[in-house]
């Protein structure tokens, strides 16, 4: 019995150790950037311009890169993403076709993000002649978010009893209508949920925009689309290997770190709450 | 979403002209000098918007073939390969010398070295002299701080030497990675310009004066002897680019070598072409 | 509005996602056919035999994915070393033992954990984790395969914990019960009877925790110091397919050897994540009808 007790004993330190561990990754990873990072914040930071070689002044134009990216990246991937699922889950007959092209989709969001960078720099940059800018970038982005859109938008519709569309279809209206009023707005906090996560994962990414538009260092802004751009998470990797005064940017890196982890977990928090405020309302 | 699409039109659409832009891409050893330039031209002359990256000179000479740059900065001079690449599609391209550059070799201020010959430089890259202690006397492997193989730093000192680098030899993303991993590296051997270990730079960090054959040992921050062009690893700065874009670049180059763009350069521990 | 206006609205509405969803699935399409169509440019160039035997990835002389390939699973082979043990305790811990109101404080934690960008994972490789793996081994530089794998473990971790805990939720309680009534005490029912009727959803979770391992570029081309030789051990550096391309698409002109060779590797890179995630879909499949 004694045996047994220890035995009990040392499993529960081992789960809970491991728990604990996983959880101090977090807290490491979180503590480190933002102790460092945090005294070197201010709102001077945020809204001037990189000076000095980049070895002083703020990160405004990755801010505004990294917000004009996702925007370009939304307005590819929300509407065909959102419409691709409509017609898997609404039109599209559920046969052997419809199941091959959702596994498809489902392993495309398995697919390394880099090789997405290879494929927008073969079509948008080359082929369809966009060059190295925001607009083949952004374009890019919404190409790799595009699996986990439409993904997500499906399982929100499929949460949607077919009563509904069938009581719907019964009074006469079309399917068209049947969708826009009644299948939509009931799946919309979800499909909204998953966008949001979807869009926050585009924002941090670095590896697609590397040949397709991000640059060291701009110096203005513009909107163009064929403008190349700079973004936070690229800006951060330039700091941390490419600068020639590493240590002396050092404090910037960490500071980037902090802006570009809090942008991405308020996008996590946006998600969460419209996703939470849905279950409290169903 | 209509509301949106307006906004996109608006917003890119309205003010887009590709006339504006000079995109600057290329050698990792003058990304920071252009990246300064970048930054006073904006002040001096803001209609003119400049993007600059790094990546090597490889990837400067690539981007201005592929069309994604206008400005090639290459710290070695084209080769023969790329050269045909450029005519086989029939693109003229014309550069400009904007700065000359030394390459500093480096150790750790706690190693007993005092100068290297260029032999001995050689052996070590190539992976023959795989420990100190032929060299100093200490029994410690060696580690060789290098860059990655689309670096024209790499290029240069390859070709120059004529060797191949030991596949042992860590390949860094950038000057500054080498002269990070150098301070804290006792068994550490690398290369780098010299525009990155002047002044508060090469703490920690031994610079060594090289030797050919019978001659003096020159250290590459010796002003003087870059001029002369007596220091043994100096090679100049080019910037190529496509000779139908020549207006369209022009003001920027006409920057370069105002008063101003000499000074900058001279600042960033470069030495300016016109002191020959 | 009347019905026949209405009728046309809907099918030319029909018509508008049906084009929307074919041109998305024609675009995603697109990257198998570019993937391959630029492979066998590269392999016309390039004996294959060469391509899989070699053993030096040296562009322009020798095109090996040997090196690259060894280097990939070394890392990813480490990373789940350090991350399947923790995922799966912590995902029994989270299931079994945690009481409920802990349960609702670690999950956004562990959800937490998922979103920090890749890049900035690799940042702390450079400023934490490499300086103190070189302190602890008393090596004069972390930028190596263990620094890369302690980074992807920590990356794949909220996979592997996430699908581990559905698993062991899917198990029936009837199973539990049953083993408690035989006079098993707890740690023999989570031990002997869970875990294994749940292992069909733990191999899930480690291959797709696998997969995102072997598919990460910023994280390993920031930490793993990038050398393009065969690694002899974890404290030596190595160099990922993903660096290799992150590292080398810069520089290539474009159609020439070099550049389809970027291509190849990819192309390579996409065959693994895609066998190890359609067996992490397949047997993720198993645990859906199982649940069901």
């Amino acid at each position: 019995m004694e045996k047994k007790r220890i035995i009990g004993l040392f499993s529960g330190l081992v789960l809970g150790g491991s728990t604990l561990i996983v959880v101090l990754f977090l807290g490491i990873i979180l503590w480190d950037i933002f102790s460092k990072g945090f005294p070197s914040l201010s709102w001077n930071f945020v809204s001037s311009f990189p000076t000095n070689g980049m070895t002083q002044g703020g990160i405004l134009p990755a801010i505004i890169g990294t917000v004009l990216l996702t925007f370009i990246t939304t307005l590819f991937s929300v509407p065909f993403g959102v419409a691709c699922a409509i017609y898997l889950n609404e039109y599209a007959r559920p046969n052997t076709l419809t199941n091959v092209i959702r596994a498809s989709i489902r392993n495309l969001a398995g697919v390394p993000s880099i090789i997405y960078g290879l494929f927008g720099l073969a079509l948008f940059v080359q082929a369809l002649n966009f060059g190295t800018s925001i607009l083949s970038a952004g374009l890019t982005l919404g190409l790799l978010s595009l699996p986990y859109i439409i993904t997500t938008t499906e399982e929100a519709l499929k949460r949607i009893p077919n009563s509904l569309r069938e009581a719907a279809l019964a009074l006469g209206v079309t399917q068209f209508e049947t969708i826009k009023d009644v299948v939509l707005p009931k799946a919309l906090p979800g499909i909204l949920t998953g966008v949001i996560l979807t869009l926050s994962r585009a924002a941090g990414e670095t590896a697609p925009i590397l040949f397709t538009g991000v640059a060291f260092f701009i110096n203005g802004i513009s909107a163009s689309p064929n403008q190349e751009f700079m973004a936070l998470p690229y800006h951060l990797y330039m700091l941390s290997t490419q600068h020639n005064e590493i240590e002396q940017v050092r404090p910037l890196a960490y500071a980037t770190a902090s802006v570009l982890i809090l942008l991405v977990f308020l996008l996590n928090i946006i998600a969460f709450y419209v996703r939470f405020k849905n279950r409290t309302q169903d | 979403m209509r509301f949106f699409l307006l906004l996109l039109l608006i917003s890119f659409f309205g003010c887009s002209s590709d006339n504006g832009t000079i995109k600057i891409k290329g050698s990792d050893t003058e990304v920071n000098l252009a990246v300064l330039l970048a930054e006073q031209y904006y002040f001096e002359n803001s209609g003119l918007l400049v993007s600059v990256s790094g990546g090597g000179s490889g990837l400067g000479i690539a981007s201005l073939l592929n069309g994604n740059a206008d400005i090639a900065n290459s710290s070695r001079s084209i080769k023969y390969s790329e050269l045909e690449l450029f005519e086989n599609r029939k693109i003229e391209i014309d550069s400009f010398v904007f700065a000359q550059d030394a390459i500093a070799f480096v150790v750790s201020e706690k190693s007993s070295l005092d100068s290297i010959s260029t032999e001995t430089i050689s052996k070590i890259l190539t992976g023959e002299f795989q420990n100190w202690s032929s060299l100093t006397g200490l029994n410690m492997p060696i580690t060789i701080y290098g860059r990655q193989s689309n670096s024209g730093t790499y290029d240069y000192v390859k070709e120059i030497l004529k060797i191949n680098f030991s596949p042992h030899a860590m390949q860094m993303n950038g000057n500054a990675q080498i002269i990070e991993a150098l301070k804290v590296d006792a068994s550490g051997f690398g290369y780098v310009s010299a525009g990155y270990v002047l002044d508060g730079n090469s703490k920690g960090l031994k610079i060594l004066p090289v030797y050919h054959g019978g001659s003096t040992a020159i250290s590459p921050l010796d002003v003087e002897a870059i001029a002369s062009g007596e220091y043994f690893f100096q090679r100049p700065l080019f910037q190529y680019y496509r000779k139908v874009d020549y207006q369209k670049i022009k003001p920027f180059l006409e920057f370069e070598q105002s008063k101003t763009g000499a000074k900058i350069i001279q600042q960033s521990g470069y030495y300016p072409v016109d002191l020959r | 509005m009347n019905t026949v206006k209405r009728e046309q609205i809907d099918s030319l509405l029909k018509f508008a996602f049906k084009g929307a969803g074919l041109l998305t699935i024609t675009l995603l399409g697109g990257i198998f056919f570019m993937l391959f169509a630029n492979s066998i440019l590269f392999f016309l160039n390039v004996p294959p035999l060469d391509f899989f035997t070699g053993s030096q990835w040296d562009p322009e002389n020798h095109y090996s994915i040997f090196p690259l390939l060894v280097s990939t699973f070394w890392v990813a082979l480490g990373s789940m070393l350090i991350a399947v043990p923790l995922g799966i305790f912590s995902a029994a811990y989270l299931s079994e033992m945690a009481p409920k109101k802990l349960q609702i404080v670690l999950k956004p934690i562990i959800e937490m954990l998922a979103a920090i960008p890749s890049v900035a994972i690799g940042f702390l490789g450079i400023v934490l984790v490499g300086p103190g793996l070189a302190q602890i081994f008393g090596i004069q530089n972390g930028l190596n395969a263990l620094n890369g794998s302690i980074l992807l473990a920590v990356m794949a971790l909220p996979t592997i914990v996430t699908i581990s805990e559905d698993a062991i939720n899917a198990v029936p309680k009837s199973h539990r019960e049953a083993s408690l009534a035989l006079g098993a005490n707890k740690w023999e029912t989570l031990f002997k009877v869970t875990i294994p009727a749940a292992f069909p959803g733990l191999i899930a979770a480690v291959m797709l925790g696998l997969g995102r391992a072997l598919g990460e570029t910023m994280t390993v081309l920031m930490a793993t110091g990038n050398s393009a030789a065969i690694p002899k051990g974890f404290l030596d550096s190595v160099r990922t397919i993903t660096a290799t391309i992150a590292i080398e698409m810069g520089e290539v002109p474009y159609q020439t050897t070099h550049y389809y060779s970027l291509f190849a590797i990819a192309a390579i890179l996409f065959l693994i994540t895609l066998a190890v995630n359609f067996t992490g879909e397949f047997f993720a499949n198993r645990l859906r009808k199982f649940h069901s």
